[in-house]
């Protein structure tokens, strides 16, 4: 996935047909950070009515990312073929949004595999060999996004 | 035998007060999987901050384990918590003491 260019705050990329497909997967798996993995304080700071508030809040955020990637992925007007490649279309608003949902898969797949301190090594024969693939390929579109962001700027 | 009646309104005065008083430390942790350039265009997306001041509080978090971010009430540290949270980042309030 690259940058092509940014035109009134449009974001047009290209990817390979197989990236949007890619892309694709990686988005829907959205969310994968457990409900309760987030704390508001690590000490007595913050009493239950707090966190509560904090849970129900990341839970209505989840479900408005969820719903948006429905429309992004649903919406014809966004990815047009042009040549053997496929062209992305990208509003500058949308994109801390999609930074989000690709973090969150990427972080939870993470949490999955038990939050290793050491990046695990691929094995196509491991139990935790699909979490590593989706926790990687969301790190690659991650660092595509950040990059066409610093481009921009 | 005198009533003694619970001084509800300071109390509920002073509850507020403390509310707003600005004894709440946002801190972000460590972790080994958030890319560095990402924690660095978060924290200039929540703070509004300059690329070089992110990039700072980025490195204290990657080099030290953790970074202060700011200190603020109550109700704005759980702002900035939930904010920092909704980019999957590890971040708490503390209460400064």
């Amino acid at each position: 996935m690259k940058l092509l260019r940014v035109e009134n705050d449009r974001f047009f990329f290209q990817l390979i047909p197989r990236e949007k497909d890619l892309l694709e997967i990686v988005l829907r798996l959205y969310p994968v950070i457990p409900p309760t993995h987030q704390v508001l304080s690590k000490s007595s700071t913050a009493d239950k009515a707090n966190q509560h508030l904090l849970d129900e809040a990341l839970a209505e955020q989840r479900s408005e990312n969820k719903k948006r990637v429905e429309d992004l992925l649903t919406n014809p007007g966004r990815f047009r073929k042009s040549g053997d490649a496929i062209e992305m279309i990208l509003m500058a608003s949308e994109i801390e949004w999609v930074l989000q949902v690709l973090n969150d898969v990427h972080v939870g797949n993470w949490v999955l595999i038990g939050s290793p301190e050491q990046r695990p090594r691929f094995s196509p024969i491991s139990k935790h060999a699909r979490f590593i693939v989706a926790m990687d390929l969301a790190c690659m579109f991650e660092s595509q996004l950040l990059e066409a962001i610093s481009l921009s700027s | 035998m005198p009533e003694v009646i619970p001084d509800i309104e300071r109390d509920e005065k002073s509850k507020s007060e403390s509310a707003k008083e600005p004894g709440y430390l946002v801190v972000c942790w460590n972790d080994p999987v958030n890319l560095m350039d990402y924690v660095t265009h978060v924290f200039q997306t929540v703070f509004a901050w300059q690329r070089p001041k992110a990039e700072l509080h980025m490195k204290q978090v990657h080099n030290l384990g953790k970074s202060v971010l700011v200190r603020e009430s109550l109700e704005k540290a759980e702002h900035y918590v939930h904010q920092l949270q909704k980019y999957s980042l590890h971040a708490t309030m503390e209460r400064d003491e």
